[in-house]
């Protein structure tokens, strides 16, 4: 799968869900979904999944979407256990596996192709979990993910991306991103 | 120390309530936390964290490490929630990046209570031999971040008082915890 396919797919789908994309995901996201109500995990790399369950227990009644990497993850490995005890069930966690470190030069990431991602979190005890490798089942499944009891994590088996935070710069500091979306959710309240 | 002058952990806890109140623009709804507490098991404040698991207004939620609970601290904050961390020196050393990324990148007022275990209470922190006690607060001085030390129920304004200057200054803010909590 093409990564900016995946997340064509996932901004047609998402609804009113917020949005925590990081690295790769990062410079697509930003062209894709320009007003979608996110915040990208960018200058700490592995803390995506913590900042969207934070995100998550705060607005309960919003589902939250995770756009994570595979290198990401392993960087906050234990975040996989600290989301299943927090147990949000309007937590979506979707996991890029490209098996490399793209943003800085396409290194593999350890156990490249071995690590079973979604193994991983259904051990740690999320609700729900699963593999895809194909977009038209990704497109077919997206409804169900979005709105499953969380939390859930799919693991996509995707190419690298066109675009990388080094390769493509740019988008709003992230002191505007926290101000924009918490000024974004304290209006809907 | 006698047992008698360590500060009781129901006494940091309504301190920290007190820190909450003062920046909740609205009661807490029904279901709602009056805030979270989260938690990187700190021994110095062991006895907080016990009173903190039967607490009906404060959610305690142990993460794995402390660079998650920055993290999800960014995440509670965003969505309007009212949050402290409580970790332990070690546990700071090992996340400064995250507190970097976070708490001055993006402007997140992060507010920390970190124990300062194995600190000698006839020392001042920064004449301990020990490295862990010794450059806790000047790593801080490092990243401009102010802190204060806690160390008896005289000090125990300093939560609320921290925690207002976290959300002014729109960054981190941290309390050291010098002796273990009772």
């Amino acid at each position: 799968m093409r990564p900016e396919d995946v997340l064509r797919a996932i901004n047609e789908a998402r609804g009113d869900a917020l949005v925590v994309p990081t690295m790769t995901a990062v410079p697509a996201w930003r062209t894709i979904a320009p007003d979608a109500p996110s915040v990208a995990c960018v200058g700490f790399m592995g803390g995506a999944s913590s900042l969207g369950l934070g995100l998550a227990l705060a607005q309960p009644d919003q589902r939250v979407v995770v756009l994570d990497g595979d290198g990401s993850l392993l960087m906050q490995l234990g975040s996989l256990a600290t989301v299943a005890g927090a147990a949000p069930e309007n937590y979506t966690h979707v996991l890029f596996a490209n098996g490399v470190y793209q943003t800085s030069g396409s290194q593999g990431i350890p156990a490249s192709g071995s690590v079973d991602f979604a193994g991983m979190a259904e051990a740690a005890g999320y609700a729900f979990t699963t593999r895809i490798d194909t977009l038209e089942e990704l497109r077919i499944r997206l409804p169900e993910l979005l709105s499953v009891r969380g939390p859930v994590l799919v693991e996509l088996a995707v190419e690298e991306a066109e675009l990388t935070p080094m390769t493509a710069p740019g988008g709003d500091p992230l002191r505007v991103q926290v101000e924009r979306l918490r000024e974004r959710l304290a209006g809907e309240e | 120390m006698p047992e008698n002058e360590r500060i009781p952990a129901p006494l940091i806890v309504e301190a920290l309530k007190a820190a909450f109140r003062g920046q909740r623009t609205a009661p807490a709804k029904d279901g709602e936390p009056l805030g979270w507490v989260l938690s990187v098991p700190d021994t110095h404040q062991r006895s907080v964290i016990a009173e903190l698991e039967g607490d009906d207004e404060l959610r305690l939620l142990t993460c794995s490490t402390e660079d998650e609970a920055n993290a999800i601290a960014a995440g509670l904050y965003i969505g309007g929630a009212e949050v402290a961390l409580m970790i332990q020196h070690a546990g700071l050393y090992a996340s400064v990046n995250t507190l970097r990324g976070v708490g001055l990148d993006g402007g997140v007022p992060l507010f920390a209570l970190v124990g300062l275990l194995s600190r000698e209470p006839e020392l001042e922190p920064e004449d301990s031999p020990r490295s862990m006690v010794r450059f806790a607060g000047p790593l801080m001085d490092t990243f401009e971040v102010p802190h204060a030390l806690l160390e008896t129920r005289d000090d125990l304004g300093l939560i609320p008082e921290y925690y207002a200057l976290s959300r002014e200054r729109s960054g981190p803010a941290v309390v050291f915890v010098g002796r273990e909590t009772a």
